[in-house]
């Protein structure tokens, strides 16, 4: 395991994988990252827009028969009214599913269901995978250690809402700062008071 | 008033450990920068600004011909923030600069008369606010910077028509502390020290300058209101919150 | 003032070698707002450089349907020089600066990966001594290779000059008024591409090429230097809390 940096080589062959180039034949990464096995785990980079993608957004603009989504980054999300169950306000939070992605990142959201009170807060996307955890379990261990209902979208915004936000924001600003490390998923337990999937303290 | 901040509000706006009348850690440096004639670098929370003090030899105002010149300037560096925008001075900062310009002038921080050289001629002290990164409450911030700046600022000599500005002994005359408190009014709720994200949901903003004698400067901002009492509680808090705040200024110029 | 004697028995009046670098700190992640930021120590030189976006650029006619639009932003405050106060808002030498340093950054961002968008460099000099546009590039570098934001190589830049016969590396402001050639070079050390160069004064072809290799020499001195600063806040946690292997 190293710690490799922009133009750093990573395969003397080429291969075409997200956040590398290729050069001379040869395969660079692009951001900063680990390099484990001949496998690229990013440090630091930005969310590019997959179809399938759940997102987690804000409506910012409300044009007739389409909403455009705050998606925490370059690219607005569409959502084509006619297909939202009810009507949307500017500044209502979502989460959505990516269907579809044009050439210019022009992108359209689908199955979205609004999010009532709670807040939103923006973490860099690369950190998102340790947030959600192999088969949810850092998430499912957020979301009992804080009594909240918790939506985690790909692109960078996670929606908190109930009573120990506070707390939630902390663990989750912990667990971006500390994702690149080990023993991470036993510190946040001990953190949220979870052991096993049970609460043992009252946090 | 939309979901997010009634719920804010009424799961109590922060969190556990600080209370609405508390600031947040602040960090007070002097002397920052070599080519300045005084300098300070203040953070309370991750909210943090630069000032730069420089001495030139000027006229005198005419209807002051024995004092010297205080010229304060603020700049909101697009750096600070994905709201700032580069291009020339905007409300904003003009109206930070010239609150805490009003702060130092009322409270005659400066010896005013110290600055006179001989028959117009007289410094002026050019007070330059920088703010580095935005998270609500420039006032209080840029306020504390200035003030430590001018504790710990040399003058230049005049010599033959000329300006030296190496090997300085002589501090500028400060002759009084002054510090501002500022409120945010969120719904009914007033809260200090407000974060950039208390700021984007507040209805008023309320700063106070005092010496912990007299207050020396108020600007009250936005569109909302206040009631009297209210003033007269943010007043007595200013005042409670004085030797706090000058203790941390004179550690950091020892 | 009279031309002081810039080279006295082979050492600078501040004591380096012709091709010795002044020392140089960085530390990464100080403008908690911006995608990526360094703050830089270079000799008496402080810098610090933010990195925004990569974000909606606007308005809108002005983004690139194909890639990202780059944009930079170089100043200096106004109390960053040993004389007078200085004016405000952008002079015409911050403006040639800003213009030459964005262009060493459209080069190695990946642009491509983020039509219609806009990524904002900016570099503000709070303490200024000589070399100032290379110290940004330098530190803007670190910022941009913090922010997650693609780019083919890390860039450093260095200035080189001449005192008489001498071909010098990293002049400092005094180096800077006095020497008879300036050349700041800005290089993505990969390849050894040259992504700036500037020049005024005169150099013999001889000189040139020895500027240049001192450039060169210096700039793995201040690759290491960027490398390990934008290394160390997570080498400093896994050595707090170990690695993770997935």
């Amino acid at each position: 395991m190293k710690i490799v940096l922009p133009g750093d080589e990573i395969l003397d062959r080429p291969i075409h994988m997200e956040n590398t180039f290729v050069e001379n034949n040869k395969t660079y990464t692009a951001v900063l990252a680990m390099l484990h096995d001949d496998k690229l785990i990013p440090l630091e980079g930005l969310w590019y827009p997959k179809v399938g993608d759940k997102v987690v957004g804000r409506v910012e603009e409300d044009k007739f028969s389409i909403y455009e989504i705050d998606l925490n980054g370059p690219y607005s999300g569409l959502l084509i009214s006619k297909f939202v169950k009810s009507p949307l306000l500017v500044g209502d939070i979502i989460e959505a599913t990516v269907k579809e992605i044009d050439r210019y990142n022009t992108i359209i959201l689908y199955k979205s269901r609004k999010l009532y009170g709670g807040k939103l807060i923006s973490v860099k996307p690369s950190k998102i995978p340790r947030i959600i955890g192999r088969n949810n379990t850092m998430l499912k261990q957020l979301i009992e250690g804080t009594k909240c209902n918790i939506s985690v979208g790909a692109n960078g915004y996670i929606w908190i809402k109930g009573n120990n936000i506070h707390l939630a924001i902390k663990a989750i600003t912990k667990i971006a700062k500390e994702a690149h490390t080990g023993g991470l998923t036993n510190r946040i337990s001990d953190m949220l008071g979870v052991k096993n999937g049970e609460t043992t303290t009252n946090s | 008033m939309n979901d997010y901040l009634k719920e804010l509000i009424s799961s109590g706006l922060r969190s556990h450990d600080r209370g609405n009348f508390d600031y947040r850690e602040i960090k007070i440096k002097s002397d920052v920068i070599k080519t300045a004639e005084g300098s300070a670098d203040v953070s309370i929370g991750d909210t943090r600004v630069l000032v730069g003090i420089k001495l030139d030899v000027d006229e005198p105002m005419p209807d002051k011909p024995d004092e010297g010149n205080l010229i304060t300037s603020a700049e909101l560096l697009p750096l600070a923030s994905p709201d700032f925008e580069p291009g020339p001075p905007n409300p904003e900062s003009i109206e930070l600069a010239r609150v805490v310009d009003r702060a130092l002038r009322s409270a005659e921080a400066i010896d005013m008369k110290s600055l006179f050289i001989e028959e117009n001629k007289v410094w002026s002290v050019f007070v330059d606010i920088y703010v580095l990164n935005y998270d609500g409450n420039l006032f209080d911030a840029s306020l504390l910077a200035a003030m430590t700046a001018l504790m710990k600022t040399k003058k230049p000599i005049y010599k033959d028509n000329k300006v030296i500005r190496e090997n300085l002994n002589e501090y500028l005359k400060v002759n009084n502390i002054v510090v501002s408190t500022t409120f945010a009014k969120i719904g009914d709720i007033l809260i200090l020290d407000p974060t950039g994200e208390e700021e984007s949901i507040m209805n008023a903003r309320y700063t106070i300058a005092n010496d912990g004698n007299n207050i020396r400067a108020i600007q009250k901002g936005l569109y909302g209101s206040f009631k009297e009492e209210e003033i007269d509680n943010m007043v007595e808090i200013s005042f409670k919150k004085y030797n706090e705040l000058k203790l941390l200024i004179e550690n950091a110029t020892k | 003032m009279e031309k002081p004697q810039l080279i006295v028995n082979g050492l600078r009046l501040d004591g380096r070698k012709p091709d010795e670098l002044r020392p140089i700190k960085i530390e990464t992640d100080i403008i908690k707002n911006a995608s990526g930021s360094a703050y830089m120590e270079w000799g008496n030189n402080k810098v610090i450089a933010a990195v925004y976006g990569p974000k909606e650029a606007l308005p809108k006619h002005t983004g690139d349907p194909e890639k990202a639009i780059v944009k930079c932003v170089y100043s200096m405050t106004p109390f960053s020089s040993l004389e007078e106060h200085g004016r405000s808002g952008p002079n015409r030498r911050a403006i040639e600066i800003s213009k030459v340093t964005k262009e060493v950054f459209e080069n190695i961002i990946l642009v491509e990966n983020f039509p219609r968008s806009e990524i904002d460099i900016f570099i503000e000099i709070l303490q200024a001594d000589g070399g100032t546009r290379a110290a940004g590039i330098t530190a803007a570098a670190v910022a941009l290779a913090t922010s997650g934001i693609p780019m083919r190589d890390i860039p450093y830049a260095v200035s080189a000059g001449r005192v008489g016969d001498t071909v010098i590396i990293d002049l400092n402001k005094l180096e800077d008024n006095y020497s008879d050639a300036d050349m700041p070079v800005a290089i993505a050390p990969r390849n050894n591409e040259i992504l700036l160069m500037q020049m005024d004064g005169g150099l013999t072809r001889e000189q040139f090429k020895k500027a240049l290799e001192m450039i060169k020499n210096a700039g793995k001195v201040i690759t290491k230097i960027q490398r390990e600063a934008i290394k160390k806040p997570y080498e400093d946690l896994i050595n707090k809390y170990g690695a993770k292997y997935e």
